[in-house]
């Protein structure tokens, strides 16, 4: 599974590194949110989905 | 306030199906606030989107998905307060619109001027600017509870969270530290106190001195630079031009209204629901590691501080499956919304450990709230400190004092608790207070991220 916060939907929330610190980085400027390129380890992909549920702006996708 | 759906014809033939969904909805009444639950149940079941005729008419969205689909729809809906008329005229987020207007920052502003006082401000405000300042949050908040440790009694809206929000605000803005009473009680009371009240003539000269101060804060800072947003602001170009005065005061002006009543808000209510929970205390206390985060976004939905905010439909537009025609008001509310039990399960419940918060407190979409990473870290650091140190601490119901409306803020004006009594940790307050100026001129702690990284750390 692999993640993907969508640049134009994210207004820096930051819920989901709260949730997931790992996968998500935030700006150090605007605080927006970038995903780890990477696949999601197997332990954190219960974390990657709640951090899709959870984001108020519904930035958050999994890349198929 | 009807409780009851209107549905009479609509004198205007054209909107009778337009205008189909009518409530009559008065955030400003002391009804609104006792009756929240109920009017919010029924508009969320029967009028997701409703018509009412308050206010010179306007539109009211509570539904979940509708203000997610309209909050974020930017190029339909309108922040732009205008009160020259120099654009279109419109009137800003507040409905009604105040008698005297002047435009209340960029939060009342479209893309791009608003966009350009964002951009120029996040470096303040991002989560690595915030994190900066924990440690000296934490001295400010130890002190406080010292000042009250020994007594046994504290009121946590005077003593406490009217406090915290505004030192730290001053601080980030770059105004002295020391000046903190100046602004809060003029900030306080505005908001809870009704226009034709006695008091309004000494709210009113409070109001004016710290006028006098921001705008003497705003010189001198021009005059003789010192880190912090303020003088972002003094140095920023719009679009190529100087912006006036009057607009950056309103900016200030918007910072602090923004960083003062919400975060007292949140944590009076907080720690009175706590008070009356005390096993859940108990229980947030114990786990704070794993349940903090979640707790704190569950009682910013559950108490929405900032209830919701207007808006103007700037084009004929059909969102959420509404018509909307240009010009029409609409109210947000994020409170209703945060209701909605198509996202949320047992709405009208505190579930600390709650998951899937959708919640919208901090608004959406391009104005989404630029202190939120503020309010959040500010919060936390009260109430842990809260629970250490006065953990049996029992609210006193008869001496508890709501806000009468939840218009604007849904706040408290006084919450005395007591407690067993406990040890001095450290100086107090006004000692604090001076040697936190010390550390934040010294470290140049509000400077924007860009230039500094790293929390406080005294020599």
């Amino acid at each position: 599974m692999k993640v993907r916060v969508d640049p134009d939907r994210c207004q820096g929330h930051t819920i989901c590194s709260m949730i997931a610190p790992t996968l998500f980085t935030l700006d150090d400027e605007d605080g927006h949110s970038t995903a780890i390129d990477g696949e999601v380890p197997a332990e954190l992909e219960s974390k990657a989905a709640e951090a899709i549920r959870s984001c108020p702006e519904q930035a958050i996708s999994v890349i198929p | 306030m009807t409780t009851q759906p209107v549905t009479d014809d609509d004198p205007e033939q054209d909107d009778t199906g337009r205008k189909k969904n009518r409530y009559h909805f008065d955030r400003h009444t002391p009804d609104y606030r006792e009756k929240f639950t109920e009017v919010t149940e029924e508009m969320l079941d029967k009028c997701p989107v409703a018509w009412s005729d308050t206010y010179g008419g306007h539109w009211v969205a509570a539904g979940h998905s509708e203000v997610f689909e309209l909050a974020r729809s930017a190029e339909y809906l309108s922040n732009d307060h205008d009160p020259q008329n120099e654009r279109r005229g419109y009137k800003g987020i507040s409905i009604p619109s105040p008698e005297v207007g002047f435009r209340g920052g960029f939060l009342e502003m479209d893309p791009p001027e608003q966009r350009h006082y964002r951009q120029l401000l996040n470096p303040y405000l991002s989560p690595a600017a915030v994190a900066r300042w924990t440690p000296l949050v934490d001295e400010v908040v130890r002190a406080s509870l010292n000042e009250r440790i020994e007594t046994g009694q504290i009121d946590f809206v005077d003593d406490l969270a009217n406090i915290v929000p505004a030192v730290l605000t001053l601080a980030m803005l770059g105004i002295p530290l020391k000046n903190w009473d100046i602004y809060v009680e003029p900030i306080h009371a505005s908001v809870y106190t009704s226009p034709n009240s006695p008091d309004q003539a000494r709210i009113a000269a409070s109001r004016l001195a710290m006028r006098d101060d921001m705008m003497a804060q705003l010189a001198e800072i021009r005059a003789n630079p010192r880190p912090g947003l303020i003088d972002a602001l003094a140095r920023a170009e719009i679009n190529g031009t100087v912006p006036p005065d009057f607009e950056l005061l309103g900016i200030i002006a918007l910072l602090m209204g923004g960083g003062f009543d919400t975060t007292t808000a949140l944590t009076a209510r907080s720690l009175e629901w706590l008070s009356e929970h005390p096993a859940r205390r108990e229980q947030l206390s114990a786990q704070r590691d794993t349940l903090l985060d979640s707790a704190t976004e569950e009682f910013l939905r559950y108490f929405t501080p900032a209830p919701g905010d207007g808006r103007t439909i700037s084009a004929d537009c059909v969102i959420a499956g509404q018509e909307f025609k240009e010009g029409e008001r609409i109210w947000l509310s994020w409170a209703m919304s945060n209701r909605d039990p198509e996202v949320f399960p047992n709405p009208n419940e505190v579930e600390l450990d709650r998951t899937g918060n959708r919640h919208h407190s901090f608004g959406l979409g391009i104005h989404r709230c630029i202190g939120s990473n503020v309010a959040r870290m500010v919060f936390k650091r009260m109430v842990i400190a809260v629970l250490d140190r006065m953990p049996d601490y029992t609210c006193d119901p008869a001496g508890a004092e709501h806000y009468q409306t939840i218009g604007i803020i849904q706040g408290m004006k006084h919450l005395p608790a007591t407690f067993t009594p406990g040890p001095r940790i450290g100086d107090g307050l006004e000692e604090t207070i001076a040697r936190m100026q010390v550390l934040v001129d010294e470290e140049r702690l509000a400077a924007p991220v860009t230039d500094r990284k790293g929390a406080a750390r005294e020599k």
